[in-house]
Parts: C-alpha cells; sequence; structure tokens
C-alpha cells in the first residue's frame, strides 16, 4: 500500500511514500488534486459534448421521408423564427470540425452520431479509469500524511515528557 | 561580500521566474497544437470515410462555399503537416526551458549555500 504508481505514462515511476517528508507529500497531494480538477473539468466538457451528438442524433431520426414538404419555424436568433419548408429530407450537412461541413444521407449522419457518442463515450471512460487510479494515490498520500502527523506528535509528546520529568 | 550574493541571488531569481513564465507559455502552446491536431485528424477521417461524389463545404466568414474532396483531403492533410512540425519546434522550445531551469537552480542552490556559509561565519 505504501507504494504507488502515479503518472500511467511514458515517465512511470514508483515512488515509496514512507520515504518523503511532509512537505513533499503535501507537494504530491496538491498535484494531485490539480489533475483531477483538470479531469473533472474534462469530463463535464465532453459530457456537454456527448449531450449535443445525442440531440443531434435523435434530430436526424425525427426526419423521415414523410417530412418532405412539410413546414418548419427556423430559428435565425435564439428568440426569433421564421416558417421555411424542408426541401431535402434526405441529406442533412454537418459540421464535422475545423471549418469543414459533409453532405451525408439520413443513414450516414445516422451512423456519424452514433460513432461520434461512442468515441466521446470511450473518452469519458478513459478519463474515469484514469481519475480513479489518481484518487487512489491521493487517498494513499493522505493516509501517509495522517502517519507522518501522528509519528510527529507523538515524538514532540515524547520530548515534553522527558523535559517534564527532568525538571 | 554577503550584500553582494544577495544582489546575484535576487537577479537569479528574477531570470528564473522569466524563465518559468516562459515554460508554462510553451507548455500551454503545445497543449493548444495538440488539441488542434486531434482535431484535424478526425477530420481527416471523417473526409476519408465519405463517398468519392460526397459534397463538402468550408465555412468560410458566414457562408459555406463549396469544396472539392480531393483538395479538403489535402488541405488537411497539409495543415496537420504543419501543426506537426509546430509540436515537434514546441518540444524542443520546452526541451531547452527545462535544461534552463534546472541550470539557473543549481546556480541558486550554489548562491544560497555561499549565503548560508557566509552568515554561519559572521
Amino acid at each position: 500500500m505504501a507504494t504507488i504508481s502515479s503518472a500511467p505514462a511514458p515517465g512511470m515511476q514508483q515512488i515509496d511514500l514512507s520515504k518523503l517528508n511532509l512537505p513533499q507529500l503535501a507537494q504530491l497531494k496538491q498535484q494531485l488534486d490539480q489533475e483531477l480538477n483538470v479531469f473533472q473539468d474534462s469530463l463535464q466538457t465532453l459530457k456537454m459534448a456527448q449531450g449535443k451528438f445525442v440531440e443531434s442524433g435523435e434530430s436526424v431520426d425525427k426526419l423521415t421521408p414523410e417530412t418532405k414538404g412539410k413546414t418548419i419555424l427556423v430559428p435565425l436568433t435564439e428568440s426569433m423564427y421564421v416558417p421555411g419548408t424542408i426541401a431535402d429530407s434526405e441529406n442533412v450537412i454537418i459540421d464535422i470540425g475545423t471549418g469543414y461541413y459533409a453532405q451525408k444521407d439520413i443513414d450516414g449522419a445516422r451512423d456519424y452520431f452514433k460513432r461520434k457518442v461512442q468515441f466521446v463515450t470511450e473518452q469519458m471512460e478513459k478519463i474515469q479509469m484514469m481519475g480513479i487510479e489518481k484518487s487512489k494515490a491521493r487517498e494513499a498520500i493522505c493516509m501517509m500524511m495522517e502517519m507522518k502527523l501522528q509519528a510527529q506528535a507523538q515524538a514532540q509528546g515524547q520530548g515534553q515528557a522527558l523535559k517534564a520529568t527532568r525538571s | 561580500m554577503a550584500e553582494e550574493i544577495q544582489k546575484k541571488l535576487q537577479k537569479e531569481l528574477e531570470v528564473l521566474s522569466g524563465v518559468q513564465k516562459e515554460y508554462h507559455k510553451a507548455v500551454a502552446q503545445k497543449q493548444q497544437l495538440d488539441s488542434q491536431l486531434n482535431e484535424n485528424k478526425a477530420v481527416k477521417e471523417e473526409l476519408m470515410l465519405l463517398k468519392k461524389d460526397a459534397e463538402v463545404f468550408k465555412l468560410i466568414g458566414p457562408v459555406l462555399v463549396k469544396q472539392d474532396l480531393e483538395d479538403a483531403r489535402q488541405n488537411v492533410a497539409k495543415r496537420m503537416e504543419y501543426i506537426s512540425k509546430e509540436i515537434k519546434r514546441t518540444d524542443n522550445h520546452i526541451a531547452g526551458l527545462e535544461n534552463k531551469q534546472e541550470s539557473l537552480q543549481e546556480n541558486l542552490n550554489k548562491l544560497r549555500n555561499d549565503l548560508g556559509k557566509l552568515k554561519i561565519k559572521a
């Protein structure tokens, strides 16, 4: 339990926590806290992206051949709409990133959003796994700090007791 | 003598903090480039998946302009090449700054030691 692996990256290193002193442990803990925060933020962002892809995928499902020629309200701004008709219910144009848009048919679009949701979900799982690892490391560090603090307190207590008996 | 070292120490500290600032900037830049590369990778994959006759548009300002698929593929590939080069350059920059930081730190430690010794003597 005393040895934990930190940083699963290439620079993988085993650190014996019991050999570190208190300030070093505190610093390590702070570093882990920071990393955990970054993970949390990333998860939040990914969740939002996931939600957008799911929503878009659902919208694609609503675009059936029967919807052709039907009227819809097109948002010009968030609060202003103009009526329009669906001219093409077989194709949609998708933002694929970095300013590029591609035309896809309904099946292609459905497939695209499915893939994207899967990709984002995989990333989230990866981050969650890493987060669990880091949390474990953090816990181990907290325990070690606790132990060291207690040992220190005890040593001080004994020192004072010794002084007391001398005087 | 002690004052002289103190002054030197101050100066070195200033240099170190400057280097550290530059280092953080370089790291942030690298992260940005990394995410750009990833986005371009995703776009390239998507372009590769498209059928030959698929229509591709590029967003220029507020309008979508139709683009040739082959052109788009090449454009993204070129961009990725450029970003990869930039990443390499930034990596080298970061490595150089790391070395600089280390040597400065060593220097600082030496100066601190000297100062400590002088204080003990005094």
